[in-house]
């Protein structure tokens, strides 16, 4: 790439392996950084659908995209901020809802998207997560959930299913993990849906759905990683745990979404739970 | 017009005065006042008040605030100070421009709510990880509240980075007569901006001391703002000729400029053999024992600090060249009397450097550092 004053360096993937080559004529093109590409998520990764499923959102939104605005905390997930050609801030980890309530009161006119990893919004931000939710503050909050910490090396997460294996819980999980739909819900969010990678056009619509929301939209992405996750719980591939997904998931819109517990074998509830009228901090604060 | 006034309500008058339009903060006493007071004055100027769900938040608010162009602040004390620390860093490797105020009280930890310290005084320099230099203001009177404040959020324009205003319990909430007639005001300085036209690239500068053009999240350029070490597109860097381009820029931004941040008051009217140095509060009980000495017949001057970071070393040494003793009062154990002692050791004759100093929450008298007067 050689810019003025800066080489570019290569990329590394996740799993270490080569970087596969990109196509050059991706309908998702105009809304990517393609001198960031290839990105370094490793196949059957999730993150590349739920990016892909994002941005088909935006376009049939047909939002501005100069006055969209993502914010990403740190970890694999936070990285979509670097590959969106839309204005980003990469923040410190699990801050990304503060940094976006700021830009969103100081500029009410963005579209302010969080999009992060499951372990940065609600472990270590996860009090940020509930007192936004509280306030129905005006972001759509795009969580992707694969269960574990995919950056750091598959350590335990607030949604990590009791038994399940990982780095830190090599024994098998005694926590009991979040509902991150049940969580939202309670907290008080305006709209909250759930779908896996597998369910590509019901993804894309209930985060186009969520841009639209006023107040506090959130969807949960159930995702893969096979090399961490997977590998770990008897889903080696991606493919294994998109079957899984599919074996597992029942759509039930409207469903209470205290009965959404996800455990390491039973089923997956996946659809829109919540989708309520009620005043939004903005709507509140020009009262 | 003769007002009373305390701390608190000149620095939040400083702020609007220097065009602050949003404030996010967490109740802590003793910075409380400001918080108060920011949220009830920022709805009537069209600007933005919020109390956050804790610390973190608050200084989250600030910084995504900032980057739409907004000029914040934010104000705590020492157990907040803490919790600002990673954003702090945010603030210097993102290139925010923000204010923050910390109003010292006892530490450690919860300490000492109610009584005064100023035990943060290295903290704000080395309060966050990596030991990239900082930009730390210090009034003693509300007519420096004031002033300062405005000061700190031209720094923070000018130069892109965390403000600190280092301030105390006494001096935010003490009732002080103060002539407002006399306020400074000083012309508000903005951020340099991108224009509108041609290639915006976030972080590009073309001399390593320089502060790269802004451009808002939301404005007329894709921009890309990272807490993680970056190259000058904002995309993250291991390369080491980056890293250090980077980091060197950070560092030089701060230190090539250090002529703008020497900040003091340097009252001799004769050479003395004694020097007293002080900064904040117990500068008050170092004027007044200067005058009490000098009543008595003793000779002496008074170097006071507004500026405590970076440290204003050329006027320091100006004004201790010669002394034999210097006496630097503070309500620590001697945090700054390290900086004193620093710049003592390449004096020649060289000072002895004496503290005076209280961790017992009551303040320094005049005739304590009197004493130390000979
Ligand atoms: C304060 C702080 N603590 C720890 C880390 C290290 N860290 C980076 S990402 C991460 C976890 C990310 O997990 P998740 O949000 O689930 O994202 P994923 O990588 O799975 O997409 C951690 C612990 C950090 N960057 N900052
Ligand atoms: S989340 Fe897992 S599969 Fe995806 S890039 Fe990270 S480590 Fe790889």
């Amino acid at each position: 790439m050689g810019r003025q004053g800066e080489t570019i360096e290569p990329v590394e993937r996740m799993d270490g392996h080569e970087l596969a080559e990109t196509s050059p004529h991706h309908p998702m093109d105009r809304l990517l950084r393609r001198d960031r590409l290839p990105h370094i998520w490793c196949p059957g990764c999730g993150l590349g659908t739920a990016l892909n499923c994002f941005l088909g959102a935006v376009i049939q939104s047909k939002l501005d995209v100069d006055q969209i605005a993502i914010v990403s905390g740190i970890g694999c997930s936070g990285r979509v901020a670097g590959y969106v050609a839309m204005d980003s801030f990469h923040t410190t980890h699990g801050r990304a809802i503060p940094f976006a309530t700021g830009l969103k009161l100081a500029n009410p006119k963005l579209k302010v998207v969080v999009f992060s990893g499951d372990g940065d919004l609600i472990a270590i931000g996860g009090n940020h997560f509930i007192h936004a939710a509280r306030r129905n503050m005006d972001l759509t909050v795009i969580c992707v959930n694969n269960f574990i910490y995919g950056m750091t090396g598959g350590q335990l997460a607030p949604t990590t299913p009791t038994e399940a294996r990982t780095s830190t819980s090599p024994y098998g999980n005694r926590d009991h993990p979040f509902n991150l739909a049940y969580l939202a819900a309670a907290s008080g969010a305006a709209y909250v849906a759930r779908w896996t990678t597998l369910h590509v056009r019901r993804l894309q619509r209930a985060i186009g759905e969520a841009l639209q929301k006023p107040g506090f939209s959130f969807v949960e992405v159930i995702s893969p990683c096979p090399t961490l996750y997977g590998r770990w719980n008897k889903q080696k591939t991606g493919l294994e745990q998109m079957a899984f997904y599919k074996e597992h998931s029942v759509i039930q819109h409207g469903a209470d979404p205290r009965q959404a517990d996800i455990g390491l074998t039973g089923q997956i509830v996946v659809g829109k739970f919540v989708d309520v009228e009620k005043p939004s901090y903005l709507e509140l604060q020009r009262r | 017009m003769r007002e009373f006034m305390d701390g608190a309500e000149a620095i939040t008058r400083g702020a609007l005065a220097a065009g602050c339009n949003f404030f996010a903060g967490y109740p802590i006493t003793p910075a409380t006042p400001i918080l108060l007071r920011m949220l009830r004055e920022l709805p009537k100027i069209g600007g933005v008040g919020i109390q956050g769900e804790d610390e973190i938040a608050s200084i989250g608010m600030c910084i995504g605030a900032a980057m739409t162009g907004a000029k914040a602040m934010t104000a705590t004390s020492g157990p907040g100070l803490s919790l600002y620390s990673e954003n702090i860093g945010l603030g210097i490797m993102g290139e925010v421009p923000l204010v923050i105020v910390d109003v010292m009280r006892l530490g450690p930890a919860t300490g000492g709510a109610t009584t005064v310290a100023q035990g943060d005084v290295q903290f704000l320099r080395w309060g966050t990880s990596g030991g990239f230099p900082v930009i730390a203001l210090c009034p003693t009177n509300a007519a420096e509240c004031y002033a300062l404040t405005q000061r700190a959020f031209n720094f923070a324009e000018r130069f892109r980075t965390p403000v600190f205003i280092a301030t105390d319990k006494e001096m935010i909430s003490a009732q002080q007569s103060v002539e407002t007639s006399t306020f400074e005001n000083i012309p508000i300085a903005d951020r340099a901006r991108a224009p509108a036209e041609g290639e915006f690239v976030p972080y590009r500068v073309k001399r390593l001391a320089d502060t790269p053009l802004f451009s808002p999240i939301g404005g007329a350029h894709l921009v890309r703002f990272t807490t993680s070490m970056h190259g000058e597109r904002g995309i993250l860097t291991k390369k080491p000729s980056n890293v250090n381009k980077t980091s060197r820029h950070l560092y030089e931004k701060i230190e090539a400029h250090r002529a703008e941040f020497e900040l003091v008051a340097f009252d001799a009217p004769e050479r003395a053999p004694t020097v007293v140095v002080s900064y904040g509060i117990t500068a008050r009980s170092m004027i007044e024992a200067a005058r009490d000495a000098r009543a008595a017949g003793k000779k002496v001057s008074t170097l006071t600090v507004h500026s405590l970071w970076p440290v204003p070393a050329r006027a320091l040494r100006d004004a201790l060249r010669g002394a034999t003793r210097v006496v630097v009062p503070e309500l620590n154990f001697g945090q700054y009397r390290l900086e004193i002692e620093r710049i003592a050791l390449a004096l020649d004759p060289r000072p002895q450097v004496i503290g005076v100093n209280r961790v017992d929450g009551e303040l320094i008298t005049p005739g304590e550092i009197e004493e130390q007067i000979l």
